[in-house]
């Protein structure tokens, strides 16, 4: 297939140790894991109405913490962009308070179904930045990141729009961690466009991807510089791109996406 | 696969009729009161011994749907046109296999072990149903599970047109599944939007949703075919998490970005399939949003929530093909359960009984909490 191509614009990071895109352009570069790993109480989401501010779950002030963090240097106002919300299990403890009330009285608070769906971040991104345009949350266990990459830039090479990209995982609390390990919160999110932008738009960097069958070579190695454990969080995958930002333009990143490779490569732009 | 019959023609006899494939709830284990539409048959399916690893409810109904005899040998002769690795899988849920996890977690709750049988992975995860179809159907194309609640496999036709238009896949299997479990009947009875009656869209008396459940599946493919996808709208509400905009504005910003995504004006549609899920709220915005797009009793209206139930994230699915099969016959399905018309909701042109006209195109609407928004416009290829 030919390569598609993207524009990154701005970026944000919230992970255990690792709070700012500067922070994981300096991990990587140092090979080093982060030392304290962690995680700080999630802030309250400020942009949200102070009556669904303190309604928000762990989710929900993962992602917009991110997203605040993002739009900070984003080129475009946060209501013009479209988003793709890419997660695995996107409710966590929500998910386990859920089955439990269900275990148990049966007597589940409105509050809780309402934050019980998958998209209740992309939807609280949308109150809270009173944005109307399209959301859509992706999911494909741990090659969600993967997925989403691919539905936000056919996204933006479809409509010229600029898209946000989200990739998180909440942390699942006991017992259902027994069944999905993902222990720390984490999220990145990517503002993101396709094909040529305005010369004077501030750009990160471009990347490149094709689709390869599987057979054809297999997924790229863990990076050092990303703890082990974090393997079971479909967003470390998104931490590990981000990672590109700092490679040689042209290494490859070789992401899982069903039978198929997501092959991603930065392919120039100011990585310094 | 639907609380009416199975397959497209029990669907279509059942919607053009009014004919509900809703009752009281019988479930064994959930004792709400009020209406439901559960598939009789998938208590007794089991799956082959090969994906017995994959068992859960979901996947009973994606599998009854998957034995469209029509419908396979379609994908077994796109895989063998395309390729499987250039055929793609994108398919809406909202709650996957939960209902496993339901059982599991109450065993664990009870005796501290998670069932030895238990796989979180091949039953509840929310890409568990791209996994099972694309095993099932042999494919080996790009996928990805849409989640975005009652709108998640209306906007998966959106993906697909995106990912073939990028030249990454050259057809796609689309559709969406979604089965009975405590987590969304319990959840709309904690909102009060479960009705006590069968439900009734766009009704004076109407008081809420009947739950129901369903499987989904359609090839899109550049091959000729009666009927088109033609393009859709995605919007969101920003304005509540599961209330409607009171005047339907992201309902009605989706709909006219999918009459100019597919150059198309409001006169060009001669049927709308409304979301129409007998809330209160939630019929009287889309109403309002319909008066506002199409102009008051401008365009054909019917909620075929009626016949299967609002089966969430697989409505988008069921009422696509509801609204394909329209298109094919050149007839309007009716509201079906519909008393007394609602003069209280903005004038619509409601559909009560079946009509047979000649229109060229047809809009599908879905809207889901999150303010998550989809229309699709489906037309005639002739």
């Amino acid at each position: 297939m030919k390569s598609l191509h993207f524009n990154l614009h701005a970026a944000g990071v919230l992970a255990p140790g690792i709070d700012s895109l500067p922070a994981l352009r300096a991990a990587c570069r140092a090979g080093q894991q982060p030392t304290s790993i962690s995680s700080e109480p999630l802030p309250s989401p400020s942009a949200l109405p102070a009556n669904e501010r303190r309604r928000s779950s762990q989710v929900v002030r993962l992602t917009l913490a991110c997203i605040e963090q993002t739009l900070q240097t984003s080129p475009f106002p946060a209501d013009a962009m479209r988003s793709v919300f890419a997660t695995d299990e996107g409710t966590g403890e929500v998910c386990q308070q859920m089955l439990e009330a269900l275990a148990t009285t049966r007597q589940v608070s409105p509050l809780l179904f309402t934050n019980s769906v998958q998209n209740a971040p992309s939807g609280y991104f949308s109150i809270a930045w009173r944005n109307r345009q399209s959301a859509t949350v992706a999911s494909l266990g741990l090659e969600s990141f993967a997925s989403g990459l691919l539905c936000a830039v056919t996204e933006a090479m479809s409509t010229g729009q600029p898209v946000l990209l989200v990739a998180y995982d909440p942390a699942m609390t006991s017992p259902m961690d027994e069944l999905l390990p993902v222990r720390a919160a984490m999220a990145t999110a990517w503002i993101i466009t396709a094909g040529s932008t305005a010369t004077e738009t501030p750009r990160l960097a471009s990347f490149a991807f094709t689709l390869e069958p599987c057979e054809t070579s297999s997924p790229s190695a863990w990076p050092e510089w990303l703890p082990e454990s974090w393997a079971a969080h479909s967003s470390a995958r998104s931490l590990s791109a981000l990672g590109l930002l700092e490679a040689a333009p042209n290494t490859v990143l070789r992401l899982t996406l069903g039978a198929q490779l997501l092959c991603l490569r930065r392919i120039d732009g100011d990585a310094a | 696969m639907h609380s009416a019959g199975h397959g497209v023609a029990a669907l279509w006899g059942a919607v053009e009729r009014g004919r509900s494939g809703l009752r009281p709830n019988d479930l064994l284990w959930c004792d709400l009161s009020g209406w439901i539409g559960a598939v009789p048959e998938v208590e007794e399916t089991a799956l082959p011994t090969h994906l017995h690893a994959w068992d859960c409810r979901n996947h009973r109904l994606a599998w009854l749907a998957l034995q469209d005899s029509r419908f396979r040998q379609a994908v077994t002769a796109a895989i063998s046109r395309h390729s499987a690795h250039r055929i793609g899988l994108i398919l809406g849920t909202s709650t996957s296999g939960i209902r496993s996890t339901e059982i599991a977690y109450q065993q664990r709750h009870e005796t501290g072990h998670w069932p030895t049988n238990f796989e979180y992975r091949r039953s509840h995860s929310v890409d568990a149903l791209c996994r099972f179809a694309a095993t099932v159907l042999g494919l080996q194309g790009p996928m990805v599970t849409i989640s975005t609640a009652c709108s998640s496999s209306a906007k998966v036709f959106l993906t697909a047109q995106r990912w073939i238009d990028a030249g990454l896949i050259d057809a796609a299997v689309v559709g969406g599944v979604d089965s009975l479990c405590l987590t969304t009947l319990h959840g709309f009875d904690a909102l009060q939007l479960l009705s006590q009656q069968i439900c009734r869209p766009f009704d004076a008396t109407r008081n809420g949703i009947s739950i129901g459940e369903a499987a989904g599946f359609m090839l899109l493919d550049r091959a000729p075919a009666p009927v088109h996808f033609l393009a859709g709208g995605e919007s969101s509400d920003a304005w509540h998490m599961s209330t409607p905009h009171p005047s339907g504005q992201g309902a009605q910003d989706a709909m006219r970005l999918a009459l100019a995504n597919a150059d198309l004006t409001a006169g060009d549609i001669g049927y709308v399939n409304a979301h129409g899920t007998a809330t209160s709220a939630n019929d009287r915005a889309e109403a309002a949003a319909l008066a506002a797009v199409f102009g008051e009793r401008g365009v054909a209206v019917s909620s075929t929530k009626g016949v299967t139930g609002h089966t969430l994230g697989a409505a988008g699915i069921v009422e696509a093909i509801v609204t394909t099969t329209a298109l094919e016959k050149q007839r309007i399905p009716p509201s079906a359960n519909l008393l007394r018309p609602d003069l209280d909701l903005a004038p619509l042109d409601l559909v009560a009984e079946a009509r047979s006209v000649h229109f060229r195109y047809a809009m599908s609407n879905n809207f889901g909490f999150g303010g998550s928004n989809c229309a699709l416009i489906f037309g005639r290829s002739d």
